[in-house]
């Protein structure tokens, strides 16, 4: 697979950068921290491996709808479908929830719907779940889509640097004090 | 090397082997560490600098691609859990040497405070522990680089905490602040758990071991997997067995003593393993308290978020981990139990963002609501003291083996009436401090779980109910020794790696003395 390839490139490439032991001086200069802006998991083509075609649709229109597109890119942007069907692909015990609750979806036409329509039939399931009362296999199955949806958005680069804001992973010569002064006494 | 008989085999390399060897080797003893593992360039083994989203499946591995090492729980790499421990370091006080007198529950140490207290300061030079000087009577201060500065959000738990009478410190830990000869200072990159290839943190790879291989006195058997001590007819310990990683094959070194440092219950296995005719229950148990008095520290835990940092920028500010701790406070408050609890807190990185799964509802509102709230995420894990009892211990499944075809140790643990006080009663402290605070609280625990292990194969002064002496030699076979957790006869509410690694140099210092009076 090229993008892994490509990630383990990039991974060997910080290591020969690093030499040991070096004072402090010599250090900063020679870091790579900050992630770099290559070929990645998250922005190579992909092909579903346990889900349809059909099936990967509705999973990445059901992502999207939990983590729309804003003034940021949404959950299918950030790559969320192929990460819910790789792990779906690893892992057994994901296959008959999501196949049920696809098959539901398949019945109640989810796709042909508008979007408040969609989000209509969603609804009721997100609020089952907020409750912790998650008891129907379409309720199971929101469940295992948000849970993946989360963290497959946040865990990406869009999600984690462009949404969020990451700024770690650098180098910081000095921690910052907190100087904020409504903290402060 | 074959026969070739050293003055001393260390099993395991982490924070007490490496210790050991060092003051070993450098005292002009002759050394020999087995280690399950194999050597680690900690430069380039580890994935200090990985983001999740460089793996498909978004899980950042310990190693790098083809590095071999941390593979099983009996096959780590040369440094052990010193390579991704969070390097917290505290001194013990009286009062946790001394507890079972002080509470009349679980038992004292066969020493105190003062005897280890040189030795902490030792060590203190050696590794480097910054913190600042904080005058408890509950947790001795020592010789310490300068603290790291608290972060913005332990700042606003400290003023909440302060209502409350509960004070908030600056965390000390092994590593560096200013840096060394050889060490860099911490450079605030992140991932201290995922190994720190500057080794700005302390690991006893680098720190320890390579420079007293450096004397020629110190002989490092990596990828040997220790299966057995050999027992002479004398009942004096010859050696250690060892299946290497990868052949499989046997091999073994032979010593005139022999310390087991395998991390806690991986000690006790190695023990009960090493069955005889003398010893049918596992080597040195005359007591048959090998594998008894296991006391794991328990941990509770609140997620929440201060409500002061919702919607504001987010802070690079994961460096280092956590920057503060809230030290035991119960202890001289009235409570209905015996011993206490201390908390960690704010040590989450943020390249982690498992929280949102529990944000309610879904579509622009969630994300809005996981953005407002990603910088004002705070963990908060307070730890707790565990009693020893007769339903908590480590024994081998005889049925399962492990990669190696050896048995693997189980865990029985089971929570007692203290424990179970101390547990509400901790989780309760975790959620007044945070709403002092001002915290929105997202969840609160309701179950404990374990963390460090301790205890299993405990010093005491009394053959009968313990397995070691003072100088954590064993009571049964008197060139025997084990140093690690395992050997804590109560466990104190604090992070245990300082005082294991003070107990490793008084060790030394011990054998290296009865080495020379030809009395091993």
């Amino acid at each position: 697979m090229d993008s892994r390839r490509d990630t383990l490139k990039i991974i060997g490439a910080i290591g020969t950068t690093c030499a040991f032991p070096f004072g402090a001086d010599e250090l900063y200069g020679q870091h790579a921290h900050v992630p770099t802006d290559a070929k990645v998991a998250d922005s190579a083509p992909y092909k579903p491996k346990f889900l349809s075609e059909g099936e990967f649709a509705v999973i990445s229109r059901v992502a999207d709808l939990i983590i729309p597109k804003t003034d940021t890119p949404g959950a299918v942007e950030a790559g969320v479908p192929a990460y819910i069907d790789s792990v779906a692909a690893a892992n057994d015990r994901h296959h008959g929830v999501l196949r049920a609750g696809l098959r539901w979806l398949e019945s109640k036409k989810f796709l042909k719907r508008s979007e408040a329509a969609q989000i209509a039939l969603l609804t009721p399931l997100s609020e089952a779940v907020d409750k912790n009362r998650v008891k129907t296999p379409p309720q199971r199955f929101f469940l295992v889509v948000k849970n993946m949806t989360a963290d497959g958005y946040y865990t990406s680069r869009i999600g984690l640097v462009r949404e969020l804001g990451y700024k770690g992973n650098t180098v910081l010569s000095r921690f910052p004090v907190c100087e904020h002064p409504e903290h402060q006494g | 090397m074959p026969g070739k008989t050293f003055d001393v085999c260390i099993v395991g390399s982490g924070a007490a082997g490496g210790v050991l060897a060092a003051h070993l080797a450098f005292n002009g003893v002759d050394v020999a560490l087995v280690e399950g593992g194999p050597r680690i360039d900690t430069r380039t083994a580890f994935n200090t600098h990985a983001m999740p989203f460089e793996f498909p499946n978004r899980h950042i591995p310990v190693m790098r691609p083809g590095v071999a090492g941390f593979d099983s729980e009996r096959s780590r790499g040369v440094g052990g859990k010193t390579q991704t421990w969070n390097a917290v370091a505290w001194r013990q006080s009286h009062r946790d040497f001394k507890g079972g007198s002080i509470d009349g529950a679980g038992v004292d140490w066969p020493i105190d405070y003062t005897d280890l207290a040189p030795y902490y300061e030792a060590i203190e030079r050696e590794v480097g522990v910054c913190g600042n000087l904080d005058g408890l009577e509950d947790l001795p201060d020592g010789v310490f680089l300068p603290p790291v500065p608290m972060k913005c959000s332990d700042v606003i738990v400290q003023r909440g905490a302060a209502k409350l009478g509960v004070k908030v410190i600056h965390v000390r830990k092994a590593t560096r602040s200013t840096p060394s000869a050889t060490r860099p200072a911490c450079h605030f990159c992140g991932n201290c758990m995922a190994g720190c290839d500057v080794v700005a943190k302390y690991n006893s790879a680098d720190v320890h071991i390579v420079p007293a291989m450096k004397t020629g006195r110190l002989q490092v058997f990596s990828d040997s997997i220790a299966r057995e001590v050999s027992l002479s007819d004398e009942n004096r310990v010859t050696g250690v067995r060892f299946l290497n990683r990868t052949t499989l094959s046997e091999g073994e070194v032979r010593a005139r003593s022999v310390v087991v440092s395998c991390g806690c219950v991986q000690s006790v296995a190695l023990l009960l393993m090493s069955k005889s005719s003398r010893y049918p229950g596992g080597l040195a148990n005359s007591s048959g308290e090998l594998g008894r008095n296991f006391i794991p520290h328990f941990t509770g835990g609140v997620q929440c978020f201060l409500r002061d940092l919702i919607g504001r920028p987010t802070e690079n500010d994961e460096g280092f981990l956590d920057h503060a701790y809230i030290p035991s406070f119960m202890h001289t408050r009235k409570r209905d139990y015996a011993r206490s609890f201390g908390v960690q807190f704010n040590y989450q990185n943020r390249r982690g963002v498992g929280w949102a799964r529990s944000m309610p509802g879904f579509g622009k509102a969630f994300k809005q609501s996981v953005k407002e709230r990603y910088p004002a995420f705070l963990t908060f894990s307070p730890y707790g003291e565990m009693l020893p009892k007769k339903d908590t211990f480590i024994d081998l499944d005889t049925e399962r083996k492990d990669a190696y075809g050896l048995p693997l140790a189980r865990r029985h643990v089971a929570y007692g009436e203290n424990d179970m006080k101390i547990f509400r009663d901790m989780q309760r402290w975790s959620v007044e401090i945070l709403k002092s605070a001002n915290a929105e609280i997202l969840t609160v625990y309701d179950k404990p779980a374990t963390n460090h292990e301790l205890g299993g194969c405990r010093m005491g002064t009394d053959a009968r109910t313990a397995v070691l002496d003072a100088n954590c030699r064993s009571h049964d076979v008197r060139n025997l020794y084990v140093v690690d957790g395992s050997v804590f006869p109560s466990a104190s509410e604090k992070n245990p790696t300082h005082t294991i690694m003070a107990l490793a140099a008084r060790t030394a210092t011990h054998i290296a003395e009865t080495l020379r009076k030809g009395e091993m």
